[in-house]
């Protein structure tokens, strides 16, 4: 496998890249795949030549990130696809055509990701139909009736059996990655925090881990000790927020609005650290804008340990009723042997034995020098994803705690340069829902020529569609509460 | 059963009472305050900083419609003429009084017409649609209903259907993938109806305002009747934003 072989968070030259011929490449990466690496990312080294594509493929067991390049010809944009052979390629190759106009040979499910129809030369995307007596077909969105982010599905059904769901999303592309290449610096950290607001910390985090890195900026402990506070208090308040969801969408009014009660603490604490509650405008580059005193640190510890007490409660009332089990157990499983070979990440993946967690196969930040315990469950199904939440919460607690025992001093600020040319940096952090990449290359004045996004939704929403094959329609709310995905990452 | 009592008993009392006389914490960046000062001569720090283009010069003017209330013009300024309070009340009728300069202390909301007050002062249902939303108005949103902030005790809640509605809460850019759904959603909401854009994004294109995948025209359209800021605006902002404009105690 001739590939360039590279750390989270580590610069690397643009000329180090080799760019392969195409079979060279699609043996290469085919060697990867079968050695069970994972896809994550496949595009154009500069967003404006087309002809020059990197893959990028990470291996959890040696925390490297592999480089593979290859160059096309100019006027022969032609991608041989690897979909068939390692599905989770898949939504990586429409990528690639739909953003960058390659024609794809032998791709199994040619579909848009975020620009609609244009994939397709501007015809509607059809969607795959059931026939036969009986069947039927359920459209919903892109408006959803609670107050959500908006996407289209589209069910076949025959009866209450959900035979095959697609997902349409875009409906939210706003052009984020298109929008970084031309904003200047300020800028871009708003607008980072802005890519899903639902995981501000988790996404200015990867995006301040490449900027960083191609500036050669280095970051204080205790501001990554802050940082790594702030990014576990994002998750400890969105796994709260989800678990009152899965509640609530089999009718426990009361663990809903609990969970509620002990997410509004939360993300109350964040507001008293830096004045949003979710966490905007803590990150500068270089460091955070605001530092921690003893005031601050005392409220933020008797709000937690309220939460720390209240959810062992909360979670034994969910977790012990009947009536919650009987609706979580064995619905929605996505089988560890599927999530593998579709790629799944985060709680999604840790739910279905998927030993992947970036804090530690990745570690970056704070979580170099103090661990966090990697927890999976084996069943994939919704009871699995509620209960991981559930314990993540535990441990993020636990880890709080500990950095609050002894918070290394120092300034909370670096100094903090000019980007490096003709470089490329990829970050790689694990954002409350899962594995959240960054990639940012450089031009020869320093310029950015190319910034890719992957949230982890972009991996599991093919989850949740596989999830629901063969189950009851009525329980497709509760097991899309238990995936959790974001549109706005997604559609970015 | 006796766990769920527990369980109740476990919530206490979260509600926050007094909606108008809540305090914030003391970092929370809402209201400007603009110092009466004059500016070091030529400087344009501010406008320069601001992501937006929220800010104007002589007088320093903030708007707050394209404000992302990041402290970026605070910590510019030289002469400490910015500075963000913890103020909450900032939702407005109208796009002129969020402009904010010295002279303004505080902002508020005029009330509704009496036609409005007689339809929608004792019960409003609203339908929300995310345009292009990041999900941090959206979550805002979301945590109006819980024990905190728990807004259906106003009479306002948010319904599943734009045929239940009274008007609709829009967030985000717009984006041009749902331009067409936003237009199809507000004509299904029976008359009379109303519009309240929440969310720096829906105001005024916020961090987007130059993306080239939005397609505000439905705004320039209809017209607006409340305009709620902040990215993402504070459940409070919201609640108190309504409860002035159909005038509730």
């Amino acid at each position: 496998m001739i590939s360039l072989q590279v750390q989270n968070n580590q610069r690397f030259h643009i000329e180090d890249i080799q760019f392969l011929t195409q079979s060279d490449f699609y043996d290469s990466v085919s060697e990867g795949l079968s050695n069970g690496y994972r896809m994550i990312g496949l595009f154009p080294v500069d967003k404006k030549l087309k002809h020059k594509i990197i893959s990028l493929l990470v291996d959890s067991s040696s925390s490297s990130i592999h480089i593979i390049g290859v160059e096309f010809q100019p006027d022969k944009l032609e991608f041989k696809s690897i979909a068939n052979q390692f599905p989770q390629t898949n939504y990586f190759e429409c990528e690639l055509a739909e953003n960058d106009g390659f024609k794809l040979i032998d791709h199994p499910w040619l579909r848009p990701v975020r620009k609609q129809n244009k994939i397709l030369g501007n015809k509607p995307y059809q969607f795959y139909q059931l026939e036969g007596d009986e069947v039927h077909e359920v459209a919903v969105g892109p408006i959803h009736a609670g107050v959500i982010e908006p996407g289209h599905f589209r069910f076949q059904c025959h009866g209450e059996l959900v035979y095959h769901l697609e997902i349409n999303l875009g409906y939210q592309h706003r052009g984020v990655e298109t929008m970084m290449l031309n904003a200047n610096q300020q800028h871009k950290l708003i607008l980072s925090e802005s890519i899903a607001g639902d995981t501000v910390i988790g996404h200015t985090q990867a995006h301040c881990g490449v900027i960083e890195s191609l500036t050669d900026t280095q970051v204080g402990l205790r501001a990554q000790v802050i940082r790594s506070l702030a990014e576990e208090l994002e998750r400890i308040a969105m796994h709260l927020s989800g678990l009152g969801g899965v509640a609530n969408d089999v009718g426990l009014a009361i663990i809903a609005a609990s969970y509620g009660r002990l997410r509004t603490l939360v993300i109350n604490s964040l507001a008293i650290l830096c004045g949003s509650r979710f966490g905007r405008g803590l990150f500068i580059y270089g460091g955070v804008r605001f530092d921690f005193d003893d005031s601050i640190i005392n409220q933020l510890m008797s709000n937690l340990e309220i939460v720390k007490k209240d959810v062992v409660a909360i979670n034994n009332f969910l977790f012990s009723s009947t009536g919650a089990l009987t609706r979580f157990e064995n619905t929605g499983i996505v089988k560890n042997d599927v999530a593998q070979e579709i790629g799944l990440v985060g709680i999604a993946g840790r739910a279905s034995g998927i030993e992947g967690d970036t804090r530690i196969n990745f570690p970056y930040g704070a979580y170099r020098y103090f661990p966090v315990s990697l927890i999976t469950l084996p069943t994939g199904d919704v009871f699995a994803r509620a209960r991981l939440r559930a314990l993540e919460i535990d441990e993020s607690l636990r880890f709080i705690f500990e950095q609050f025992q002894n918070i290394p001093g120092g300034e909370i600020k670096s100094e903090f340069g000019n980007e490096e040319p003709n470089s490329g940096v990829i970050s790689i952090v694990e954002g409350w829902r899962g594995e959240i990449v960054h990639t940012a290359i450089t031009d020869d004045t320093g310029k950015l020529i190319q910034y890719k996004i992957k949230d982890p939704s972009f991996n599991n929403w093919y989850g949740l569609s596989l999830a629901l094959r063969k189950t009851a329609i009525s329980d497709f709310p509760v097991i899309n509460k238990s995936f959790d995905l974001s549109y706005a990452g997604h559609d970015l | 059963m006796i766990d769920a009592i527990k369980l109740r008993i476990l919530q206490g009392d979260p509600i926050i009472h007094d909606v108008k006389n809540a305090s914030l914490p003391k970092l929370f960046r809402g209201l400007p305050k603009i110092e009466n000062k004059n500016c070091s001569d030529g400087c344009n720090k501010c406008v320069e900083v601001c992501p937006t283009n929220a800010i104007k010069l002589n007088p320093v003017t903030i708007d707050l419609g394209k404000c992302l209330f990041c402290p970026l013009c605070e910590e510019a300024c030289p002469e400490n003429i910015i500075h963000f309070t913890n103020e909450y009340k900032i939702a407005s009728g109208t796009l002129d009084s969020l402009l904010v300069n010295s002279e303004i202390e505080k902002i508020s909301v005029e009330r509704a017409s009496e036609k409005i007050r007689n339809y929608f002062g004792r019960s409003l249902k609203l339908r929300q649609i995310s345009a292009g939303g990041c999900n941090g108005c959206e979550l805002e949103l979301n945590a109006l209903s819980n024990v905190n902030f728990d807004m259906g005790r106003f009479g306002i809640e948010f319904v599943a259907s734009p045929r239940h509605a009274d008007g609709i809460v829009l967030t985000g850019p717009i984006t041009q993938n749902m331009a067409k759904a936003t237009e199809i959603c507000y004509d299904a909401v029976p008359n009379p109806k109303i519009i309240i854009l929440v969310g720096t994004c829906a105001i005024s294109g916020g961090i987007f305002q130059d993306s080239e995948m939005t397609q505000r025209k439905f705004l320039a359209k209809n017209k607006i009747d409340l305009f709620i800021p902040g990215c993402p605006p504070h459940p409070l902002t919201f609640i108190n934003g309504l409860l002035d404009w159909l005038d509730k105690k």
